[in-house]
């Protein structure tokens, strides 16, 4: 007989050495910057962490797809948001307000660069304040953007913002990520027309972007030219990992030093990577909460009785914790407290089927013998429940709800959507039940307010049967235009206390923001602005 | 032989026709509005006015069949105008994504021919001997095993356990093997059966069986005669699966970081990003349509009788 053994010995031989060959064409290159960042691992203090998606076109004034963690290493703001809402000086030293609320001059910090060595002045940052309101649809929601009436380069450290009308949270809004933050001179295209693209990344910020490759990697090393305290950590390496189990497995190989954000990995792996003794596990203060909308605007959730009842009628305390794992927290209020003017005693609406039976037989909600859902004038207690079908937490607290809800004698019909479709649903205010989200550090408390009253978002379709609706709306005006501090707080514990007593937003929980890592590194805080970036802060033990 | 490949590659004009026209209805048919998933995944509220600013810039305001006899006149340019969502030129992006695709796709479709060709044909040689055996063993668990638990598996074991190789991310040939192989396993579990049946019932032929008394080498009346005959239906069966992992493969991109053609493509889809949508299906039809020509012209080659058959007809 014949030898095909060795025959295909020759055959796979052939095979490795045609892969090889393949695999190094053209990507001796990239083999390179592998070894040469092996190599910096070795002599300087560098970190590598994941992100699910590549970090986008590094512009200032724009939005998907470009990240807002990688934006925020780059780029400053004037005022930045510390913790629990305090507004501290970045690229502004100091500001006066006018007496009307109407005029807010800036005071720049002198001496600060660009990472190519070019000044931050006045001028500069009225391009970029131009160059953003030339599209003001695009940026249309963030309140500030609606009240600009002219910007103005005062002399070379002193900006000055004039409005329209008073709004309070000006300077919150200049906080956030995009879109008020400062690109260099170098960067603007020709026209200066930033939202077709820029030519080069550069910001005042702590990083500069040294090496990018869409969807692979990109590479933060420390701006030279920091005018604040420079990191201590000389590098920020970002592999962009799609896949959460994947990210876990690098992790566990030490591939990556850190996994940080929302929803980055499966709660399962968050438990077993927190129960072992290796790594360091942490849970940011709440960055937002989860909460179910009962719309009011559906008559048989205009009655508070009814939305009371289904608010107390489920165990929401067994549903975080059993569902989360104590990755969420139990919500009592619509807001946490580590916002401004949120810090507010709320009575908390308690877990209690019997009230809930009672409450609904008080509304007329009956039970007819044999059946098992209520009925009021011959039409079922039945709702729709609107969940995104590809997120595994809702679906299995609308399960819950849905399970629990039907002891009292309620039907809940799940209904699982693409986020774009429910986003319609929710405008076009064609929903029973949604579940809906606070957007968090620096937005809120006002950017929740705003949505409270204004049309288009939901929210206010949700409330609109509320009695109180027109004085909660006028409320919300005068808390945003006020210029008086106490008056706000007032107002704001008002418009907290209606919406708790209303029950039409239920809270259920309050999300963090978790954050795995290797021992190596010895200091990491949550920024107090959800949006931001850890790395400034971050400390690692010394090579 | 020229007239006979510009004949079939003419073909692509009526399939690319249909092809767009099928996406062009599905995409008008879904209830979401592009406008409004740019803006939904730029992360911008969906205000009534942005809508139908986007929706003008987009050219979604026109009336539909301008905007199919439009996008047609682009496709017929090679003009695939830029993403919704980067604004960048969709070719340049799709240009950037190939390579890594491509590597992927040609690694996989030769590590399977070379491990299931000898694979297949010494099982059908020592029929219920321990390569047989094992082939069945393959072609089971190929069949049933889902390709991102193989993944896992693969990765968990070699990458995290044995630190052999990298988790993820593309770079030098080590980042190549564990997607190849998870990609290669189903190939291989279809190709040895596909293979070893071929080659049974060859070996069974008058044929072989007169070249044998001839006194032929059992090596060359297994490899020159037999295997000639057997491998074809192979050829047809790698050509479709070349033509499916040329236009991306989404989980094994997904699973291993793969900067491939797959993952953008979803998510195209995921925003409606229609000129990207439109340039994948261009891409698709073109690629299925040129592996499948290959094909056919190495069947010639090695058959001649396909063509001579076809001239006969006509």
């Amino acid at each position: 007989m014949f030898n095909i053994h060795r025959r295909s010995a020759v055959l796979i031989g052939a095979f490795l050495l045609l892969v090889a060959l393949t695999a190094c064409s053209g990507k001796e290159e990239s083999k390179a910057t592998a070894e040469s960042s092996a190599q910096d691992q070795a002599s300087a203090k560098t970190i590598t962490i994941s992100w699910p998606r590549d970090i986008g076109t590094m512009n200032p004034h724009t939005y998907n797809p470009s990240q807002l963690f990688a934006q925020s290493m780059l780029y400053e703001p004037l005022v930045s948001y510390g913790k629990n809402g305090k507004l501290e000086p970045a690229l502004a030293e100091s500001w006066d307000i006018s007496e009307d609320g109407k005029s807010y001059t800036f005071h720049l910090r002198p001496n600060v660069k660009f990472s190519d060595g070019s000044d931050f002045n006045a001028e500069i940052v009225k391009k970029n304040f131009d160059a953003v309101l030339k599209h003001r649809d695009t940026h249309d929601w963030l309140g500030v953007v609606g009240v600009i009436d002219q910007t103005e380069a005062v002399d070379e450290h002193t900006f000055r913002l004039t409005l329209t009308e008073p709004y309070y949270p000006v300077l919150q809004d200049l906080s956030v990520v995009r879109p008020f933050r400062f690109l260099g001179e170098a960067g603007f295209p020709d026209n200066g027309d930033t939202a077709e693209g820029v030519k080069q990344a550069v910001g005042t910020g702590p990083w500069l972007l040294a090496e990018y490759k869409q969807d692979e990697y990109a590479v933060f090393k420390r701006n030279p030219n920091y005018w604040g305290n420079a990191p201590a950590i000389d590098q920020v390496t970002v592999k962009i990992i799609p896949d959460a189990e994947t990210r876990v497995a690098a992790f566990e190989k030490g591939e990556l030093d850190l996994i940080y954000g929302e929803g980055v990995i499966s709660l399962d792996a968050f438990q077993e990577l927190q129960a072992n003794d290796e790594y360091t596990s942490k849970l940011s203060d709440p960055v937002g909460t989860r909460s179910l909308l009962l719309n009011s605007s559906n008559p048989k959730l205009a009655d508070i009785r009814v939305r009371t009842a289904l608010h107390q009628g489920f165990n929401k305390r067994a549903m975080v914790e059993g569902i989360t794992s104590g990755l969420e927290e139990p919500a009592d209020t619509i807001l946490s407290k580590n916002y401004p003017y949120t810090d507010v005693d709320l009575k908390p609406v308690e877990y209690n089927v019997e009230q809930s039976q009672a409450l609904l037989d008080e509304a007329g909600w009956l039970l007819p013998a044999g059946k098992t859902v209520r009925e009021k004038d011959g039409q079922k207690l039945e709702f729709e429940l609107i969940y995104e079908k590809t997120d595994p937490i809702q679906k299995a607290m609308a399960e819950t709800i849905q399970a629990e809800w039907s002891q009292l004698g309620v039907q809940v019909n799940l209904t699982g959507l693409e986020l774009t479709v429910q986003i319609k649903r929710l405008k076009a205010n064609d929903f029973d039940l949604y579940f809906w989200y606070n957007y968090g550090a620096p937005y809120d408390p006002h950017s929740f307010v705003n949505v409270v009253s204004s049309p288009g978002f939901g929210v206010s379709e949700t409330l609109s049967a509320i009695p109180m609706k027109q004085e909660l709306d006028k409320s919300i005006h005068e808390v945003l235009s006020s210029t008086d501090e106490n008056k706000r707080r007032e107002l704001y514990r008002s418009i907290l206390e209606t919406l708790q007593e209303q029950s039409a937003i239920v809270p259920i929980s309050y999300i963090k923001k978790t954050a795995v890592y290797q021992k190596k590194i010895t200091k990491f805080e949550f920024p107090a602005n959800r949006d931001e970036n850890p790395f400034a802060g971050l400390e690692t033990q010394t090579p | 032989m020229i007239r006979y490949v510009g004949k079939r590659m003419l073909a692509i004009v009526p399939i690319v026709f249909i092809a767009t026209l099928v996406t062009f209805a599905l995409i008008h048919i879904s209830p979401v509005d592009p406008a409004e998933a740019y803006l939904t995944a730029a992360h911008i509220y969906p205000t009534p006015e942005l809508l139908e600013q986007k929706r003008r810039e987009f050219g979604l305001d026109r009336p539909l069949i301008e905007q199919y006899v439009d996008t047609l006149g682009r496709i017929a340019r090679l003009d695939f105008g830029s993403s919704y969502l980067t604004n960048r030129p969709v070719w340049d992006e799709v240009k950037a994504r190939l390579p890594a695709t491509a590597e992927l796709a040609v690694s996989s479709i030769l590590f399977s021919v070379l491990v299931s060709v000898p694979l297949g044909v010494l099982a059908a040689v020592y029929r219920r001997g321990w390569v047989d055996l094992l082939t069945r063993a393959i072609a089971y668990f190929g069949a049933s095993i889902p390709q991102f638990w193989l993944g896992y598996l693969l990765m968990f074991f070699f990458a995290v356990k044995l630190d052999l190789l990298p988790v993820e991310g593309r770079g030098d040939w080590r980042n190549l093997v564990l997607p190849t192989i998870t990609l290669s396993f189903v190939l291989i579990a279809l190709y040895t059966r596909m293979l070893r049946t071929a080659m049974s019932e060859q070996l069974d032929e008058t044929y072989v069986r007169y070249a044998r008394t001839r006194g032929l080498r059992e090596r060359s009346v297994v490899l020159k005669h037999a295997l000639k005959v057997a491998i074809m239906p192979l050829i047809t069966s790698m050509g479709m699966n070349m033509g499916r992992l040329l236009t991306g493969t989404i989980i094994v991109e997904q699973v291993f970081s793969w900067p491939g053609f797959g993952r953008y493509f979803v998510e195209a889809i995921f925003n409606r990003d229609i000129p990207v949508i439109q340039c994948y299906v261009f891409l698709a039809a073109c690629l299925f349509i040129v592996c499948n020509l290959i094909v056919d012209l190495i069947q010639m080659y090695m058959d001649p009788r396909i063509l001579t058959e076809g001239r006969a007809n006509t």
